[in-house]
């Protein structure tokens, strides 16, 4: 009996067509299969005969069966997103094997809001790794930290402190950081040295004072001539009317971190009133504060700020001063100084400079740059790996990564190979392959680690870090020179921020004070004392006095008030 | 009274010409732009920012240059397609004949069945039931994580399901009766018919899968399965926050153009595949969702 595919000639093509369609997709999830299987993740294979070198550990006179490799799993950022994680025959991994007896698994954590969301996931189900950094969309990790403490996942770590001498002198060494991360009495968290503290500051093109014949200001009032000056003057002699005085972009809550230096001149700089504890609170109750922002609305008024300002981005900015549009900003002492992100200026303007402003002072003589509130990032134990009887393993890896076979191979790479160091001990690269030098694209990977767990801003890293060089007209270049300037300017010590939990209608109260601020410094809303004190009303409608009580109670807990 | 209508008639045209004009322009200046500011050179980046216009001769490749050289990238494009092409198939496997089930309306318990795929429309569980699930299938550091979990598309599934409610019942009646089962019947007459919407489905399946980010950085953690969204976002953070790093990987192009560059390579493959399955594409949708 003939088929319908017999007979039919269309039905046998489409019968062909079937077959092959057939084999396609088996090919394709053969693909799947393969990948998945291959890309599956094991444990790494353990030494054929890992001898007992475990610090602490007694040796026996009897041989003893080497105990089996721990498995730690640590999740922490990485330094350079793009390189991506070490590669599977990383040295590091075989080192730490043969050393310290651990089968270290570093998985890099996604950056903000990314990063927090893969931490909920994974606490909600109680599957956080051993070793952990805590991630937080709002930068504020320790507030992820006591999140996942209420919950009951995370073990405290004031065992393990003693375990580690050498790390402990060197990085948790802080007493007001280790207090940000100890509840009921227990430490939690291993709060890591800050990145390098005080690292803004304000500069201003010297050679468009030159030009003009202008002296560097020192108080607001002069710098406020001088931008004026570099608005209407021509500074950089092209006959355009194509520059402004002050460039800027907001970060931060109300007028943003970037222009405190016109509130330090008032005495009222950032959020939060640090510099008289007896009268802690929002600084927008200073009498001083409606005068700073009317100042500063009288700076923009002049239109000698670049008017893009409230809705530039931080990349746009940056673009800018690159192309001369501006005479005096805010940056941070890398983004301006170092090699690669100075280039592109130089090119443009061989001849341009930048020199460092100190803090200018106010009308009563006050001057502040801005507020300092050295957030560092913070680890933390999983209460799974406690109950698995992991920390001591733990520790051992955390101090072996601060003693000086840790430190360099984390931090830098191989001695020799990525780095060299000098008679006064100091990292370099002369006489190294470029291609493996530690600062090079390729390595990125290897050393991605070294800003979370390794570095803790040692002069001899820092220099490592930032060399000098020369510029295309071969002036010398110290970017060390911007950032020790910036960092022996008044600062206000702002670090008990850290222990400040935002209120529950955060959102709320933040839209308020920053659109209000805003409307100020924009001259949309004149200021004066009716309209200041409607301002207040409206903050306390939104429980303004009960998140200053309750910022007050955290920093008395915390000792850091009286 | 029929010039009137004529006149009217032009006015109205000339109205929906100039309100289409607005809407290609809409979409078009922005993509001009994109594509531009990809080819700007840094120098010229640097001096006056990304020019609306900027003669070819002076156009520079270094943003794709910089993006395609990255070590990462041949391995995360493969895995991109891999996903891509495995999801999309398998999401078209499980699809067809649960649209093709449910189209049958003397199916039994067809109401149930789809009152519990409305269900999973109208509560969505959110993020950490699926992650569970996930995690407790041991699927992490597998794609298939990646196209397990959206396999089977709701919205997908009834605009298949209305598709082949709108066959002829004649056709498929007639191979009944010359013994096709109803997978014969599904195969060898209504998949043929088929085609404009199952390339549309296929095309809303495989731009999802392509442009996937947030999964993959949840359930993969191995970097040799990174795909290539996830790697092209790291580099446009890296670049953003490269004061903080000491080496030198951003000076030949802007981060704009780099941003852009990465714009348009995660749209290339879309734009190289839709217009071979335009013709089919409107009518597959409009198919789909009227049933007469």
């Amino acid at each position: 009996m003939k088929t319908m595919q017999d007979t039919d000639p269309t039905l046998r093509r489409r019968m062909r067509r079937a077959w092959i369609v057939g084999l396609v997709v088996t090919a394709i999830l053969a693909q799947v299969v393969a990948a998945c299987g291959g890309a599956a993740t094991e444990p790494p294979v353990a030494p054929p005969a890992a001898e007992s070198e475990v610090p602490g550990e007694e040796p026996t006179a009897e041989p003893t069966v080497p105990p089996e490799p721990v498995d730690i799993e640590l999740w922490a950022q990485a330094t350079v997103t793009e390189a991506g994680a070490p590669p599977d025959d990383w040295i590091a991994y075989d080192i730490i094997r043969e050393r310290l007896n651990i089968n270290l698994t570093y998985v890099i954590l996604p950056t903000g809001g990314d990063g927090e969301a893969v931490l909920n996931a994974s606490a909600a189900a109680n599957e956080l790794p051993d070793l952990l950094q805590m991630v937080s969309a709002a930068n504020d990790p320790r507030s992820t930290l006591y999140r996942l403490v209420q919950l009951g996942l995370l073990a405290p770590v004031d065992d393990l402190m003693p375990l580690m001498p050498e790390r402990v002198a060197t990085h948790y060494n802080d007493p007001l950081l280790l207090s940000l991360v100890t509840f009921d009495g227990h430490q939690y968290g291993f709060p890591e040295p800050p990145p390098l503290p005080r690292r803004e500051g304000l500069v201003i093109r010297s050679d468009w004072l030159e030009s003009l014949g202008l002296e560097p200001p020192t108080t607001l009032e002069e710098l406020l001539e001088v931008a004026v000056a570099f608005t209407e003057q021509d500074p950089d002699g092209n006959g355009l009317d194509d520059t402004y005085g002050i460039g800027g972009f907001i970060v931060g809550q109300g007028l943003g971190n970037r222009f405190d230096f016109i509130l330090g001149g008032f005495g009222v700089p950032g959020v939060w009133n640090f510099t008289d504890p007896a009268n802690f609170g929002l600084n927008v109750r200073d009498p001083r504060y409606p005068e700073a922002v009317a100042f500063f609305n009288r700076v923009v008024e002049a239109g000698v700020v670049d008017p893009d300002w409230p809705t530039l981005t931080r990349d746009d900015f940056r673009a800018r001063w690159k192309q001369g549009l501006f005479g005096i900003m805010w940056e941070d002492f890398a983004a301006l100084s170092n090699q690669s992100n100075y280039t592109p200026f130089d090119e443009n303007f061989p001849d341009g400079a930048w020199i460092p402003l100190p803090a200018p002072t106010g009308p009563e003589g006050e001057a502040y740059y801005g507020v300092y509130t050295g957030r560092g990032q913070i680890f933390a134990v999983s209460q799974r790996a406690a109950d698995d009887g992991k920390g001591e393993a733990i520790a051992r890896l955390l101090e072996w990564m601060a003693e000086p076979e840790g430190y360099y191979l984390l931090g830098f790479g191989e001695e020799g190979v990525n780095f060299v160091l000098d008679e006064e001990g100091n990292v370099s690269i002369e006489g190294i392959d470029p291609a493996l030098a530690w600062n090079s694209a390729e390595r990125q990977p290897y050393t991605q680690m070294r800003n979370q767990l390794i570095f803790y801003n040692t002069p001899a890293e820092i220099n490592a870090r930032y060399p000098t060089y020369q510029t295309s007209n071969g002036r010398t270049m110290e970017p060390m020179m911007f950032l020790e300037f910036f960092q022996n300017q008044p600062w206000v010590d702002g670090r008990g921020i850290q222990v400040i939990l935002p209120p529950a209608n955060a959102a709320d109260f933040d839209r308020f004070y920053n659109e209000g601020l805003m409307q100020f410094a924009l001259g949309q809303v004149e200021i004066n004392e009716e309209t200041w004190a409607e301002f207040l009303a409206g903050l306390d409608t939104l429980g303004a006095v009960e998140y200053e009580a309750s910022a007050l109670q955290a920093l008395q807990e915390a000792g850091l008030v009286p | 009274m029929q010039q009137v209508r004529t006149r009217d008639a032009i006015t109205y045209q000339i109205l929906v010409a100039i309100f289409l004009l607005f809407v290609l322009l809409a979409i078009v200046v922005p993509l001009w732009r994109v594509v531009v500011t990809a080819f700007t050179p840094l120098e010229i980046y640097t001096r006056q920012g990304a020019p609306l216009f900027l003669s070819p001769t002076r156009w520079t490749a270094a943003a794709f240059q910089q993006l395609l050289g990255h070590p990462l990238f041949p391995r995360a494009m493969l895995n991109s397609m891999i996903i891509t092409l495995s999801g999309t198939a398998l999401s078209l496997i499980l699809t067809i004949p649960l649209a093709y089930g449910l189209s049958s309306h003397t199916l039994p318990g067809r109401r149930v069945i789809m009152l519990l795929i409305l269900f999973t429309f109208l509560f969505n569980p959110g993020l950490i039931p699926v992650y569970l699930l996930v995690v407790k299938m041991g699927l992490t550091n597998s794609f298939l994580a990646i196209i397990l979990p959206p396999a089977v598309g709701v919205t997908n599934t009834l605009v298949m399901m209305r598709f082949f409610e709108g066959l002829p019942d004649e056709l498929k009646e007639a191979a009944r009766m010359d013994g096709a089962n109803e997978l014969q019947v599904l195969w060898h007459v209504v998949l043929p018919l088929s085609k404009p919407i199952m390339l549309t489905i296929g095309l809303f399946y495989s731009v999802y899968f392509w442009n996937e980010f947030f999964t993959p950085i949840l359930y993969l953690t191995d970097r040799d399965l990174m795909p290539l969204p996830v790697l092209l976002r790291n580099i446009l953070i890296s670049a953003s926050f490269n004061e903080y790093v000491e080496y030198d990987a951003f000076s030949t192009s802007a981060l704009e153009s780099l941003k852009s560059a990465a714009v348009l390579l995660t749209m290339l493959p879309m734009m190289l595949v839709y217009p071979w399955i335009q013709r089919y594409f409107t009518k597959g949708t409009l198919l789909g969702a009227v049933k007469e």
